[in-house]
Formats: structure tokens, C-alpha cells, sequence
């Protein structure tokens, strides 16, 4: 079966695309894993959430979907201090295993409460905005997709700025480093860890957003984004946030020939495989900083 | 070494005396049978889980990948060449076995653990459930149906298998207390508690973590030959990843380790699911995995120990409370 | 002199660039204390974690009883008779001060029953009371630890025993306590030594030798009182009190 180069660009374009929303669904995770050594089970629920919040907002409001952010992602920030003061700040010092065990309760209770309340089926947006095929040539990329993509990139660029250049991104790098020295030197310890957070969850619920003008709001979706951030961290999630922008492209652009090449049912097959072989052949060094 | 004291024995016997029991006590109605079947089913699942993740400190989320494969071997031997279960049920736990090294070899060969291990095995179960997919859809196999047949384990009441299934039990009981007591439950102890310096000590980390591996993969596989005769189909839902995890979470909440913490969450919780699914789970579905993922974030944040530890406090006090 | 037991032959270790062990040999004798000091940052322990495998060294060679272990992983190389003891207490919090020594002793003692009876036996001779046995290791002190720790290693029937900054953190009659006990074990059990110190007074008085790293590469050797005059050594340490 000979593949077009037109259908292989448009694959190429879509992933890269889908890719920097990919980063931007792992960047709250690596920010959580790499600050606090948190194995967070239940970030992708947290994005799936996100979606449902949207949903509301959108439909209560009739707006666009990624103007919601502007309410969803600051409610999303009390959100995650709280959990993170209720839930992580006492397992913060446990064995690995529990965790990773009380993540994946709270997994749990997110997944299964949205199912409680919104049942299996899908929920959409009533409107949005960018939903408009944007044709060059032979190539044809949804415009949403576009738009997810670029806000993506933005919000990458702005929090490695803030990570590099302020001095509260200096005091949450150096609390990453070396949680003693960082202490020693007068950083309080507990609200960059709390604000780290309460930063990671907000930028799930401003993916969500995003996932939400070309997609919809349904309760497994979790599963697959959690996956997929801990794909990425794992791939690049310690170079800090270029490393995370690389991943989620590499990783989207993965998916998209994957589903283009083979079929559409082998996509989830082809990112777990992937996830697997990365898990494998990762040098042991790069694994965290336990 | 005394393996088998008499207070072990005794607990067996009086653990045996329970389940059999149980039919007799559930007036040998079919429905309260399947359940109680399906609860002895829960409780070998965990304890076998107990012995990677409770004594070798593995979060292992794999176990339906083991389970499916052996129950797909076996019923599908059955119902495609007629070949009896009980061939079947070794081959299902060989099959299991062989999965459990071409993934567990590299994965601790690799020094695989705590996050990375729990997600790679759950992505084992789901990539196991998509290739079974891609090759059969959806098709739900029937087995074949026999009124009374030892020899296909096929039957018209459940009784008989409840029966398989409470020896498997007290075997896998059996071979939890072996481990725990021997040279392999020590250094699987040491492995769980400080990799390096067990290493230190002769114990070879990998070769080790992998019997673990293998036995709870074997002892899955094989009863996954009994859990489909029990449902009579084979799907991709018996590779079902949200089973994995609740299999982990009850073994966590049992307390690692434990052998009575573990039996007794497992019966507990698989009975308060059962009555929720059947009272509320029209209603709400997921509600009792809500409850699950309530229970296990509340003993994680409480007590780490589960109810092993529970169980444990109580030993201590009452020893120190004799003299 | 008597037989050479363990022969450290040019032994390299490197991180990316920094070259932490620089062609370092010597030679250990059956039943001599061997005392390895020198300053922060001098090798010591990245060439003690090479002779014990959880490094591989990138140049050189160790002979342990004419036999070639360079490079083999940490389990192997206990089982030929090296074993070590932790700069860092490394406790089995949830096991008791029986069962941890049991794990050591069954490297060699493969019946569980046997194994206990070995370990108790090595936690009488450390001087641990019967009643302690059946402590956890997370109800145990600073003290208490490095003695489990001695136990389990000895438990496994070395003929080598290498300590890493075993008295760090202890008070002084507790660092003469644990010195009675390395002496018993060299005396008694005939088990040769070898000692990274930071505490001069402790590995000075133990050693009958002692070798001094600086940088990656060995400086002196001979009698304490030899390397406490050495001028390169005690330019190395500039100005730190050898006594």
C-alpha cells in the first residue's frame, strides 16, 4: 500500500501539533514529579476533570472552551493546595508504594465520581470558536488543533521563563536540587512544595481547555493522558521544560504516524509499546533523583 | 524447620472449616454461591499478589494479564480442541509463566522499580488486553456446557468449583506461609527493605524478585483457568487493568505482608463491593471503586500498615499486656 | 610476611571527567587492620565501593585470593568472602535484629534454623543481649545499628571485611566499644581488616598499617606513626591534627 508524502505531512503537522498539548498535559507532572519526587498516579485525572469542568463552564456560559481557563485554572490551583495539603503533604515522606497507592486511590475517586455523576457518555462543548479545517494544499489540519498547539507552546515558553528567570522559579529549582541546602538557605520548604502543586493541577486544567475545543469530556480519557505525561517525564521530564517540549513532540508525532500508518485501533497499543521500550532502555542515571 | 506447627495447621483447618461451610450457609442458592465463589476467587488473587507486591515490595498492576492468559489457554484449549481444563490449567499457568519472564527478566534485569514498575505493568495489561482484542474483537467465546463433568470442569451449579476453589486457597495460603518463613521470604524481605544492602549480603536482587514474580504468575494463571469456567466466556475484559489495581490496592490495604491482614481484606471488601454493586450500582456506577479509592487514600494517609499492622498492634499488645 | 590476600593492581575509577581513583595499588595481609584514610573528596570510598562491585573500574585489576574479581557484582563478590559494612546506616526497619542477621548468615547456612543459630551466635559474640533480638531495626539506636550491621556481615563468613566510616556519629566510649569488637573479630575469628576512617584518633590506634589517599592516589604507606610524619601527608590534610 503506498502512503501519499501528503498524508505523511499531515500526519507529521498533526502530531507536532498534538505534541505540544502533550508537553503542556505532562508539564504539571514533571513539575510535580521533579520538585517533589511525588509519584502522582492520578495526573491524568486530574486533566480529565479538567475537561468536565470546562464542559460546565463552557455550557453555563455558552463561551468558547479555552476562555473558560480563565475561570477553571485558578479554581484548579485552590484545588490542587488543598489536595496537596489534605492528601500529599502527610504520604510526602512514605515508602514509594504507598504513594503510589494513595495517587491511585485518588485516581480512583476522581475517575469514578465523574462516572457517578456524568455517566459513561461523552459530553462536548456546546460551541467553539476555531473549529474550521484550515486547508494549505493537499494538507488539512483542524484550526482548534492549531490554536491548542501554538496556546501550548506559549504557556511552555512561559513557565520555563518563570522557572529560569524569577526568583521564585530559583527557589523552586533549588528545592528540586537539594531540598536541605534549599531549606538551609531560608526557602520555605512547604509553600514552594504547596504552590508547586497547586501550579501542576491549574496547567492540567488549562490543557484541558484546550483538549476540549476539538474533543470531549468522557471519564477514561484519564487513563491514556496519565500514561501519556509519565511517557513524556519519563523520556525527558528531568531536562526541565525544553525536555518535556521535546518528549510531547516526539511522542505526538509517534502517535499521529502510528494512527496514520497502521490504524486507528493501534494507537493506544503503539503509545504503551513505546512506553515500555522507553521504561526498558532508559539509562538507569536519568531516573529521578532518588 | 518446623513449617507446619500446630498453631498454623490449626488455622488452616479452622480457615477450610469456614469456607466449606459456606455453601451449606448460603442455603446452596446458585447466585450466593457464584458470589462466594467469586470472593474465594478475590482472595487467592490477593494473596498471590502478596507475594510480589506484599513480600517483595513490587506495585505490581499486572495481575489480570497473568489471569486473562491463563483462563484464555484454558478455555479457549477447551472449547476449540475439547482438551480437558485440567490439562489446560498447567499449560494457562506455564503461559503466564513465560509472560512473567519475557517482561519481568528485562524489567528487573534493568533495575525497574517503584513508579516505573507500577506503570509499566499496568501498561502490561493493557497491551495484553489489545493484542487479545486485535485477534478476537469482541467476540465473547462461549465454553462448552456440560451438566456435570469433573473431567471438563463444566457444570450446572457452582458448588463444585467453590469447592476447587477453597483448596486453591488453602494451598496458596499454604505457600504464603512457606515463603514467609524460608530463605527466599528473608531475602525477599531484605530486597523490600534496602536493595543495596541485600545485595551486599549475597542475595542476588533480580533472580529473586523474578521467583517472586513467577510464582504469583503461575498461581494467576493457573486459577484463571477455574475464574473462566466460572463465568463460562472468554473476553478482553477478562484482562480488565481496573481489577489489577483493585487487586493491589486490597493487598495494600491488608497490610504487605500480612497473611491474615490480606485474607480478611479480601474477603471483606469483595463482599462490600458485591452487596454495593447489587444495592447502589444500577444507580451509580463506579461507586465501589469510589469507595476503594476512598478506603485506600484514608489507610494510606492513616496507617500505612493496613489492617495487617492493625492486626500486628494488637499481637504486641497483648503480649506485652500478659506480663 | 604473611600471605597477600586481597591485591589492588592500578585500579582507575572515573565520573564523566573527573577521575576519582588514579591508578591506586596496594596489598592486603591475611589478618593485619588496614587503616585507608585521607581527605574529604580522596577516593576512599569510590575505591572501597570498587573493591565491593557497586562500582565497575574503568582501568586496573583486584586479586581476592588469586583470583580475579574486578568488576563483579556486589551478591558475587560477598560470596567469595568480601563483605562490607555501611557509611550510611542502611537498617532493615521492619525486620528484627535476629531476622536481619539471619539474612546474612543465610549466604552460607541455606537452612533457615541453621542460619538463626549462626546469627545468634554472631550477636553474642558482638555483644548484643538476648533480649534485644527480637527488637525491629526502626526501635533500635546509632550504636545498636553499626553493631546489626557488623552482625549480618559477618554473619556471611568473610574473610575480608571492609568497613566504611564505621565509627562516624558515635560517642567516644561507643567507638571503644566497637574497636574491642573489631579486634575480637580480627583475634578470634581471624578475619583481615580494612578500615576507611575519617577518625584519626579510632583508625590510628587500630591499624597496624595504614595507606593515605589524596586526589585519587595513594600517598603513603607504612606504620601510623610513619604517615603521621610523612610531610605529604600531612601537607594533603594541611593543618588537620593527625592525633
Amino acid at each position: 500500500m503506498a502512503v501519499e508524502p501528503a498524508l505523511i505531512v499531515n500526519a507529521l503537522l498533526n502530531g507536532i501539533f498534538e505534541g505540544l498539548l502533550y508537553a503542556l498535559v505532562a508539564l504539571g507532572l514533571a513539575l510535580i514529579f521533579g520538585v517533589m519526587d511525588i509519584i502522582n498516579f492520578a495526573h491524568g485525572d486530574f486533566v480529565m476533570l479538567g475537561t468536565y469542568f470546562t464542559y460546565i463552564v463552557a455550557t453555563a456560559l455558552l463561551v468558547d472552551p479555552t476562555l473558560t481557563a480563565f475561570i477553571t485554572a485558578p479554581l484548579f490551583f485552590i484545588l490542587g493546595i488543598a489536595i496537596y495539603k489534605a492528601v500529599i503533604e502527610p504520604i510526602l515522606g512514605a515508602e514509594p508504594l504507598i504513594q503510589i497507592a494513595v495517587t491511585v486511590g485518588l485516581l480512583m475517586i476522581l475517575r469514578n465520581t465523574a462516572l457517578a455523576i456524568f455517566h459513561a457518555e461523552p459530553r462536548g462543548v456546546p460551541f467553539t470558536f476555531f473549529n474550521v479545517p484550515l486547508r494549505i494544499g493537499p494538507i488539512t489540519i483542524v484550526l482548534s488543533r492549531v490554536v491548542a498547539g501554538a496556546i501550548s507552546l506559549v504557556l511552555l515558553i512561559i513557565i520555563h521563563l518563570l522557572l529560569t528567570k524569577t526568583t521564585w522559579g530559583i527557589a523552586v529549582r533549588a528545592t528540586a536540587d537539594d531540598r536541605e541546602a534549599a531549606q538551609l538557605m531560608g526557602i520555605n520548604i512547604r509553600k514552594v512544595y504547596s504552590v508547586t502543586f497547586g501550579l501542576g493541577i491549574a496547567l492540567t486544567a488549562i490543557a484541558a481547555t484546550l483538549i476540549m475545543t476539538f474533543s470531549r469530556a468522557d471519564p477514561y480519557v484519564g487513563l491514556l493522558y496519565g500514561l501519556l505525561s509519565w511517557v513524556i517525564v519519563a523520556m525527558g521530564g528531568l531536562g526541565g521544560v525544553m525536555g518535556v517540549l521535546w518528549s510531547g513532540l516526539i511522542i505526538g508525532v509517534i502517535e499521529s504516524l502510528g494512527m496514520t500508518l497502521v490504524s486507528a485501533g493501534a494507537r493506544e497499543l503503539f503509545i504503551y509499546l513505546t512506553f515500555l521500550i522507553i521504561i526498558w532502555l532508559r539509562p538507569r542515571g536519568l531516573f529521578g533523583r532518588r | 524447620m518446623r513449617l507446619m506447627d500446630r498453631k498454623t495447621i490449626l488455622w488452616l483447618i479452622v480457615v477450610a472449616l469456614i469456607f466449606s461451610s459456606m455453601p451449606a450457609a448460603l442455603g446452596f442458592n446458585m447466585y450466593y454461591v457464584y458470589l462466594a465463589a467469586q470472593i474465594v476467587l478475590m482472595a487467592i488473587m490477593v494473596l498471590a499478589w502478596n507475594i510480589i507486591g506484599g513480600y517483595a515490595g513490587q506495585l505490581d498492576l499486572a495481575a489480570t494479564a497473568y489471569l486473562g492468559t491463563g483462563g484464555a489457554v484454558t478455555g479457549l484449549l477447551l472449547t476449540f480442541y475439547g482438551i480437558t481444563p485440567w490439562i489446560g490449567m498447567p499449560l494457562g499457568a506455564l503461559a503466564a509463566i513465560g509472560l512473567a519472564i519475557l517482561v519481568g527478566y528485562p524489567t528487573f534485569r534493568f533495575g525497574i522499580k517503584e513508579v516505573w514498575y507500577a506503570l509499566l505493568t499496568a501498561s502490561l495489561v493493557v497491551i495484553v488486553q489489545r493484542v487479545f482484542w486485535l485477534i478476537y474483537g469482541s467476540t465473547e467465546i462461549y465454553l462448552p456446557y456440560y451438566e456435570w463433568s469433573w473431567y471438563y470442569l463444566r457444570f450446572g451449579r457452582y458448588e463444585p468449583l467453590y469447592y476447587i476453589l477453597v483448596i486453591i486457597l488453602l494451598f496458596v495460603l499454604w505457600v504464603n506461609i512457606v515463603i514467609k518463613r524460608s530463605r527466599l521470604g528473608y531475602y525477599l524481605a531484605a530486597i523490600r527493605e534496602d536493595e543495596l544492602a541485600a545485595e551486599a549480603l549475597g542475595i542476588d536482587v533480580r533472580k529473586y524478585k523474578l521467583y517472586a514474580l513467577l510464582i504469583y504468575a503461575a498461581i494467576l494463571g493457573f486459577v484463571g483457568g477455574i475464574q473462566v469456567s466460572l463465568t463460562s466466556i472468554v473476553t478482553y475484559r477478562m484482562f480488565d487493568p481496573w481489577l489489577a489495581i483493585v487487586v493491589a490496592v486490597v493487598g495494600l490495604i491488608g497490610g504487605l505482608g500480612s497473611i491474615p491482614g490480606v485474607l480478611v481484606a479480601a474477603v471483606v471488601l469483595r463482599t462490600i463491593e458485591e452487596y454495593l454493586r447489587s444495592t447502589l450500582g444500577a444507580v451509580i456506577p463506579g461507586l465501589y471503586l469510589l469507595i476503594y479509592g476512598l478506603l485506600i487514600v484514608i489507610v494510606g494517609v492513616l496507617k500505612p500498615e493496613g489492617i495487617g499492622g492493625f492486626i500486628e498492634s494488637l499481637k504486641r499488645r497483648l503480649r506485652r499486656g500478659g506480663t | 610476611m604473611s600471605k597477600v590476600i586481597l591485591k589492588v593492581r592500578g585500579v582507575v575509577k572515573r565520573f564523566g571527567g573527573l577521575i576519582a581513583v588514579n591508578k591506586v595499588t596496594f596489598d592486603v595481609h591475611e589478618g593485619e587492620i588496614l587503616g585507608l584514610i585521607g581527605p574529604n573528596g580522596a577516593g576512599k570510598t569510590t575505591l572501597f565501593n570498587c573493591i565491593t562491585g557497586v562500582y565497575k573500574p574503568e582501568g586496573g585489576r583486584i586479586y581476592f585470593m588469586d583470583e580475579d574479581i574486578t568488576g563483579l557484582p556486589p551478591h558475587k563478590i560477598i560470596s567469595k568472602g568480601i563483605a562490607r559494612t555501611w557509611q550510611k546506616v542502611r537498617p532493615f526497619k521492619k525486620l528484627t535484629v535476629l531476622e536481619a542477621v539471619t539474612v546474612g548468615a543465610l549466604l552460607r547456612y541455606r537452612d533457615v534454623e541453621k542460619a538463626r543459630e549462626k546469627a545468634s551466635e554472631v550477636l553474642e559474640f558482638i555483644g548484643i543481649p538476648k533480649q534485644d533480638f527480637n527488637r525491629l531495626g526502626s526501635e533500635i539506636t546509632l550504636i545498636e545499628h553499626k553493631l546489626v550491621d557488623l552482625g549480618r556481615a559477618l554473619a556471611t563468613e568473610p574473610k575480608l571485611l571492609l568497613l566504611d566510616e564505621v565509627v562516624a556519629g558515635l560517642r567516644p566510649h561507643e567507638m571503644e566499644r566497637l574497636a574491642k569488637v573489631l579486634l575480637r573479630i580480627r583475634d578470634e575469628l581471624g578475619i583481615t581488616l580494612i578500615v576507611v576512617e575519617h577518625v584519626m584518633r579510632f583508625v590510628m590506634n587500630l591499624s597496624e598499617r595504614i595507606i593515605v589517599m589524596h586526589e585519587g592516589r595513594k600517598i603513603a604507606e607504612g606504620s601510623p606513626e610513619q604517615v603521621a610524619n610523612d610531610p605529604k601527608v600531612i601537607e594533603a590534610y594541611l593543618g588537620t591534627k593527625l592525633v
